[in-house]
């Protein structure tokens, strides 16, 4: 599954964070990053449970609105052109976050319904992905029914049915086994240089396998940020996750 | 606009595909007939008590003015229907909105290109279709009352849309506190506390003045609601109504900027 040969010709979108910083009540979760991830990189955000990569995507997608600093997807700001950005990005969230009540495929036919797909070209791009993420055989099941390897399948497909030029995927291994985790890097490893993507994860394997850059997030601060070679070699793996413990004032 | 629609089967897609929707059209049938047989027995008993020559009772012809099928049949009905909607409404409204953000699946929507607006329109107007499905069930008893009463139809449209009007009103304040929540059960309490609350201001009367009882008694439901069951229909009423849906909708709206910059 997960066969190589994106359609379109897109190289991805350009992601800028400019001293974006958020706060929920008075803890900092992410403070003053600033950082630009370029079409077709495979970018991969490092850090331990807590560190704030899941609030820093949160912010690029535009389900959460920045305390200050500004973040924008190819120049255009969540906050003030929403729909130009969410028209470039898919996002595939750490735990399968579906409707367990529709089938596979009524939700993938829901999910680019919703993302301005309509006619010839919805049912092109639903097949499109029921094919590339292998799920014909269950496009008829409820999503609740599947097991995790499928479900975290029916969640890249939803993300990906509009051919998004970004897809900023949170932790995608997470609980799956090993011939899933495998497939699932297939599909990510697929996208290099095509399309931009933003990985979040704390397994270190996993970013060296996948990105081409990556950043670590500590305590809501970027630690370091650079090729894998540099941020990964540089530091004892540990490390790099240590200080995350601190919790910002 | 296709992606609102697109919203609207999604819901009823959603509100379908689990027991919900079956349990609480079954309940509402349940309830309607439990009502109006109940009513039906009490006015065919006090029938024969007027009637019965063992008893010296009336003739008849001269029953007593208020011994009738609308007075003792259908207007309690219709009052108790009302009543019912308020428990029975927030059932439908608690999952719509709270249920997507406790599932995160309200990520799919919000990152989506349906604007906030358009994410409150699919949802009120899935669950809009889903209370008439609710109330059209209902009906069956008032339309038998309304036509053996000899009422007329003109009545009985007025009283169908007085039970819509009621009945999106609820709904609208159910989806309004799901909007503002991510726990079913606290969007539905919630809900029954503001539509108890709201629903009749009466009990309020005695503490306060007289201007300020005319002020309550002008924002409750119920007394809206009774000009409709009388086969009045007023457009001051179906006003009330209408605010009451688009300041919920603002709510509702409200929520989903909350989320945001909480």
């Amino acid at each position: 599954m997960y066969e190589a040969g994106i359609e379109g010709a897109r190289r991805g979108a350009r992601v800028e964070a400019m001293q974006l910083t958020r706060r929920f009540g008075t803890q900092v979760v992410l403070d003053g990053i600033s950082l630009a991830i370029e079409p077709g990189e495979s970018f991969g955000l490092l850090g331990a449970n807590g560190a704030g990569k899941t609030t820093f995507v949160r912010l690029v997608i535009g389900y959460l609105a920045p305390s200050s600093g500004r973040v924008t997807v190819d120049g255009f700001s969540p906050d003030t052109e929403p729909r130009a950005v969410h028209a470039r990005v898919g996002y595939v969230a750490e735990t399968s976050r579906l409707y367990p009540d529709l089938r596979v495929h009524g939700l993938l036919r829901f999910a680019a319904q919703i993302r301005g797909l309509a006619g010839p070209a919805l049912d092109e791009a639903v097949e499109r992905v029921l094919q590339r993420f292998d799920l014909t055989a269950v496009s008829r099941r409820l999503v609740g029914n599947l097991s995790k390897g499928y479900q975290q399948r029916v969640s890249l497909a939803q993300a990906f049915v509009h051919d998004p030029p970004l897809l900023v995927v949170d932790e995608p291994t997470s609980g799956l086994d090993p011939l899933q985790q495998f497939e699932v890097r297939e599909f990510l490893r697929s996208l290099a240089g095509q399309r931009t993507v933003i990985l979040c994860t704390h397994d270190l394997l996993e970013a060296r396998a996948l990105a081409t850059r990556v950043g670590v997030l500590r305590a809501g601060k970027l630690a370091a940020l650079g090729s894998v070679d540099e941020v990964l070699d540089a530091a004892a793996p540990l490390d790099l996750f240590r200080a995350a413990k601190a919790v910002p004032a | 606009m296709r992606a609102v629609c697109a919203l609207v089967r999604k819901e009823l897609a959603v509100l379908f595909g689990s027991p919900m929707a079956y349990l609480v059209l079954a309940f509402v049938g349940l309830v309607t007939a439990l009502l109006f047989f109940d009513h039906l027995r009490v006015y065919n008993q006090i029938l024969f008590v007027y009637t019965s020559s063992a008893s010296g009772g009336f003739e008849l012809g001269t029953l007593p003015e208020r011994v009738n099928l609308e007075d003792q049949v259908f207007l309690p009905l219709m009052e108790q229907l009302g009543v019912a909607l308020i428990g029975i409404v927030p059932l439908v409204t608690m999952r719509v909105f709270a249920e997507e953000r406790a599932r995160g699946t309200e990520e799919i929507l919000v990152t989506s290109l349906l604007t906030p607006s358009q994410i409150v329109l699919g949802k009120f107007v899935a669950t809009f279709l889903f209370v008439t499905l609710m109330l059209t069930c209902s009906l069956v008893y008032p339309a038998a009352a309304v036509l053996r009463a000899g009422l007329g139809l003109p009545h009985l449209a007025a009283v169908a849309i007085g039970l819509f009007a009621l009945s999106f009103a609820l709904a609208a304040i159910g989806l309004a506190c799901s909007a503002l929540s991510s726990n079913q059960i606290m969007a539905a309490v919630s809900a029954y506390a503001v539509a108890f609350v709201i629903y009749d201001f009466g009990w309020l009367e005695p503490f306060t003045s007289a201007g300020a009882a005319k002020v309550l008694d002008a924002i409750s439901l119920q007394p809206r609601f009774v000009g409709f069951a009388e086969g009045i229909v007023s457009l001051a009423d179906l006003l009330y109504f209408a605010a009451i849906v688009a300041t919920a909708a603002a709510v509702a709206r409200l929520g989903l900027d909350v989320v945001r910059v909480r």
